[in-house]
């Protein structure tokens, strides 16, 4: 299984729904008067550009054994409620060790003129199987 | 906040996140968990929303890591705190009802104030 390093996904765009920031605000225990929560990022950043890598093959990334370690948001501003952004995703790393493969997500969330608006790092642990040890065949 | 089954739900359906480890018991048991788990990403929403207000709203957050240490279970009870640790810098935790932290390494940054909006277009007349 080849580790995937570099590999890019295409850019997807996104409206920022008022409707859906609202059904997440209440979600989370936030008040949708302050604004679109933070993490709503889970939405227009990460939630559109993670599916792209668990639908690569050539990731082969076991969703049954993934585990979400870490996540990391940095904006520039908070999106705007009806704003459209785009973002596009990437592989920072893969590295495997000891039966552990990591793999570290970035996705690039602009605003429609290519503005920075935030960025996501994800590192996904996924959990490699361990090769049987054979028995020789019998004879 | 004590977490239930219904927030768990909701939290998928509003962000997208379907994982049946989050929504389907048996399907969570043949993953090796206990049963249902939060999502991780509810756990840090509820801490951006601790983090945003200490920061005098959600516009002034500039950064937030977390990890993700340990399982929420429904009728769990987690307790979000965010301290000022320096300039523009709080220390979030989040214990449940045995102490045991569920997030670790989490912090947020915010500046005093929120970027300018007339980065963009307020239509101001020509």
């Amino acid at each position: 299984m080849a580790a995937i390093a570099g590999r890019t996904y295409p850019a997807v765009k996104i409206e920022i729904d008022r409707d859906r920031v609202e059904e997440f605000a209440h979600a989370i225990g936030a008040d949708p008067a302050d604004g679109v929560p933070p993490t709503y990022a889970a939405v227009y950043s990460l939630g559109v550009t993670a599916p792209h890598l668990f639908g690569d093959e050539d990731a082969a990334i076991d969703f049954g054994r993934l585990l979400h370690a870490e996540q990391e948001f940095e904006w520039t501003r908070q999106p705007d409620m009806g704003e459209t952004v785009v973002s596009s995703g990437r592989v920072a790393s893969d590295v495997s060790r000891r039966g552990m493969r990591f793999v570290t997500f970035e996705t690039d969330t602009t605003d429609e003129k290519g503005a920075a608006l935030c960025r996501s790092r994800t590192l996904f642990v996924i959990r490699q199987e361990v090769r049987p040890a054979r028995a020789p065949a019998r004879p | 906040m004590t977490f239930t089954r219904e927030q768990i739900a909701a939290y998928a359906a509003a962000s997208g996140d379907h994982n049946p480890i989050h929504l389907d018991d048996e399907f969570a048991r043949s993953a090796g968990l206990p049963g249902v788990i939060a999502h991780g990403m509810l756990q840090m929403g509820i801490a951006a929303t601790v983090a945003a207000e200490a920061a005098g709203g959600p516009d002034h957050l500039r950064r937030l890591f977390v990890r993700f240490a340990g399982m929420v279970e429904p009728g769990d009870t987690v307790t979000f705190r965010a301290e000022p640790n320096g300039t523009g810098k709080l220390d979030l935790s989040a214990l449940n009802q045995r102490g045991e932290a569920v997030l670790t390494k989490a912090v947020a940054e915010y500046d005093g104030h929120p970027l300018p909006s007339g980065e963009r277009d307020q239509g101001r007349g020509a």
